[in-house]
């Protein structure tokens, strides 16, 4: 077990810098997700831990040593592949023993780990099959099995689950939840899938072009996003953004103006173009947002397109009659278009005119210049950025 | 891989089943679906074609069976006056009728005085067995870093080897017999076996780079995180999983050195160290052409390649397959 820093760690290939000065630090037995898009160096940050790639600057720390120049072997890591990377002309017992025997434990030794091993992972009788006569998932199963007999000190898993069907990566999602808790291990799991990172993970690191944008708590990251690209990745449907200016009575756009003092943004001039970002399901019908404490003025709009979804219903609305609906936009951001979540039971349908309202506690303020956050409440209540309280409300 | 959106899930991450009870009668329940795909129905077109061929189809038969007879008819012809004793082959094998069978011609050929067949088979394992094992070895050796590592000169190299395949035999016979008298190994095995070796890398290179680069380089990763050496990794891991690809190697290089006419007709000298290609042409009998002696010798050679094919065909085709498929 060991803690993992990485000091402003970059990986230039010939004309693309993969990784731009990363630094972080995990904690020992901590389970981190790195989560981005493709080819935001998720991967190659984790590469760079496993020794498989060497840093063009940096350093990588694992435990108390400097690792940066050493060999995979030497690291104490073990790595579960996407696309599982078994040995195809090995059985079970083979594949899981590989390290082992290449280290040369004795027969005895090297059976009681393999068989341990698989009983963590639920693959008792199956050692003498070959990977081709198992399902995908048995075959990840020995791949972690691979992994875990070694002992490592921290475990690195790329996609592991992408190349499973829906239904098994969800199993094995809470599979992975037993495995840390019952190992105690530090892990760090590569994934573009944001439901993954956010279920799994003690922290979420969010990374786009190379760069960290935000290493945090999944809800945090969800609440609290420390810029427009956190906000726009965590959280499925996507959160609206609305673009307008900073004024003497708040923020004004087109079709959506929200009142607050402008001393609550005091790094911002008035004049300066904001971005408002409020998630679905903070946008609310004025007939049910009674609860809703801390209201915006009404917002008057169309119901444009029902999406239900069984538990809730997505409803795209229209802000401005006349506006052309700008089809080619994500919905989320196109600048007349606001996306809402309401339960199935609403009166809602399409065409219907409706007034809304936007949670006052919700809103979140963000510089559209540099995209990061200025502000994620407009209550009074609470003057700093991040008040625990936030957290808390959504949870 | 997936190519699913992040910020777009489907299927279970994406929210709650929409499905109405409806629908629900015409779905299968996720817990009802079957782990593998059930097998696609060939389509009645498909179908249709395969029991009735129309015209066109059968015409394409009819060329096919008909190159397929032109093909094997010498080869039919040859075993036939193997096996039956020069008067009834000057009359044409294809009678058939009072045929004569007799091993008569293969003994002859066996012992024949000037060149006997049994000596020159000898002498073409000799120099072919290791003429193949070296190329493999070598073969493999050379393809690996070519296809897993980067290194200086890298294209270049790979040229050059590209090169040496598009040049003809003959072209290079002058450089190589002065290169080999010069070393003192003109006339001898191991000289004739270096030409080989050299010869068959070419090819041999270019066959196995192909196919190294269709093994995923995540089992290599896996290997290393695993603590093993880049020696280790090649033994372990690279080895084994060439096999069949090796074994493609095995059938070529082999037929070819042991049919190679050209470089021992070059290269060897002295009438007892003869390989069989070598033999076939000498045994014209004292009187008479022999030809049923020929035709037995002709046969004994062929059918070493023909043997060692056959046992090896199943690896062999996909060895085939794996190198030239991407």
């Amino acid at each position: 077990m060991a803690r993992i820093q990485l000091e402003h760690i970059t990986k230039r290939y010939e004309d693309v810098t993969a990784v731009d000065d990363v630094s972080m630090e995990i904690e020992d037995g901590e389970f981190v997700t790195f989560v981005g898009p493709s080819g935001c160096g998720k991967s190659t940050t984790m590469e760079t831990v496993a020794g498989l790639t060497k840093p063009t600057e940096g350093k990588v720390y694992i435990g108390d040593r400097e690792v940066t120049n050493l060999a995979p072997k030497d690291r104490g890591v073990a790595m579960v592949f996407q696309n599982i990377a078994l040995f195809p002309h090995m059985d079970v017992f083979e594949n899981i023993s590989f390290g082992l025997r290449l280290r040369k434990y004795d027969d005895e030794e090297v059976r009681r780990r393999v068989e341990q091993a698989a009983d963590i992972v639920q693959l008792e009788g199956m050692l003498d099959r070959m990977p081709d006569e198992m399902s995908g998932g048995q075959r990840q199963r020995v791949a972690i099995a691979r992994a875990i007999v070694r002992n490592p000190d921290v475990f690195l898993m790329d996609e592991p689950l992408a190349n499973l069907d829906a239904k098994l990566r969800v199993h094995m999602r809470t599979e992975l939840q037993r495995l840390h808790r019952e190992l105690g291990t530090t892990i760090i799991y590569v994934t573009h899938d944001q439901a993954e990172a956010m279920t799994m993970s003690n922290r979420i690191a969010v990374l786009n072009e190379g760069k960290l944008q935000q290493l945090a708590p999944p809800l945090e990251c969800y609440n609290e996003p420390a810029n427009l690209f956190v906000a726009g990745f965590i959280g499925s449907p996507s959160m609206n953004f609305v673009e307008g200016e900073l004024t003497a009575t708040g923020f004004e756009s087109e079709n959506v103006d929200v009142a607050f003092e402008p001393e609550l943004v005091p790094s911002v001039e008035r004049g300066d173009t904001l971005t408002l970002g409020v998630r679905p399901e903070d946008v609310h019908l004025v007939e049910t947002a009674d609860d809703v404490t801390e209201q915006t003025d009404e917002l008057y709009a169309t119901a444009d397109v029902l999406e239900p979804m069984g538990d809730e219903v997505f409803v795209y609305l229209l802000l401005s009659e006349d506006a052309d609906r700008s089809m080619e936009q994500e919905p989320a951001t196109a600048p007349n278009q606001l996306l809402m979540s309401v339960t199935p039971d609403t009166d809602i349908h399409e065409g219907k005119e409706v007034a809304v309202v936007l949670d006052r506690s919700k809103i979140h303020l963000f510089e559209t210049a540099t995209g990061n956050a200025l502000r994620h409440r407009l209550t009074e209540r609470s003057d700093s950025d991040s008040g625990p309280t936030a957290t808390e409300a959504d949870s | 891989m997936t190519d699913d959106d992040p910020l777009n899930p489907t299927g279970i991450d994406a929210g709650a089943d929409t499905v109405n009870d409806h629908d629900r009668t015409r779905y299968l329940r996720t817990e009802e679906i079957p782990e593998t795909a059930p097998e696609a129905d060939l389509d009645w077109q498909t179908r249709l074609n395969e029991t009735i061929p129309t015209s066109k189809r059968a015409l394409t038969y009819l060329v096919a069976i008909a190159v397929a007879v032109l093909w094997i008819v010498p080869f039919i012809g040859l075993f036939m006056a193997s096996f039956r004793p020069l008067s009834e082959i000057i009359g044409g094998w294809w009678h058939v009728e009072g045929m004569t069978f007799t091993l008569e011609n293969y003994y002859q050929a066996w012992d024949y005085s000037t060149a006997p067949m049994g000596r020159a088979l000898r002498n073409t394992f000799i120099v072919t067995i290791p003429a193949v094992l070296i190329v493999m070895l070598l073969g493999v050796m050379a393809a690996y870093p070519f296809a897993r590592f980067e290194f200086p000169l890298k294209t270049t190299l790979f040229f050059l080897i590209l090169l040496v395949m598009a040049a003809p035999p003959e072209l290079v016979a002058m450089g190589n017999y002065n290169a080999l008298h010069e070393f003192g190994l003109f006339d001898t095995y191991m000289g004739l076996i270096l030409i080989h070796i050299g010869w068959g890398l070419g090819w041999v290179v270019l066959f196995l780079r192909n196919y190294l680069l269709g093994i995923p380089e995540e089992l290599e990763e896996a290997a290393r995180i695993d603590g093993a050496s880049r020696y280790q990794i090649f033994r372990t891991i690279i080895l084994p999983l060439s096999t069949p690809a090796l074994v493609s190697v095995a059938v070529i290089q082999f037929t070819w050195v042991w049919n190679a006419f050209f470089f021992p007709l070059v290269f060897m000298r002295s009438p007892e160290l003869y390989l069989a290609p070598q033999v076939l042409p000498l045994m014209t009998g004292r009187v008479q052409v022999e030809w049923g002696m020929i035709a037995a010798g002709s046969i004994m050679t062929m059918a070493v390649p023909v043997i060692l094919f056959l046992l090896l065909e199943r690896y062999y085709k996909r060895g085939m397959v794996a190198a030239v498929a991407d």
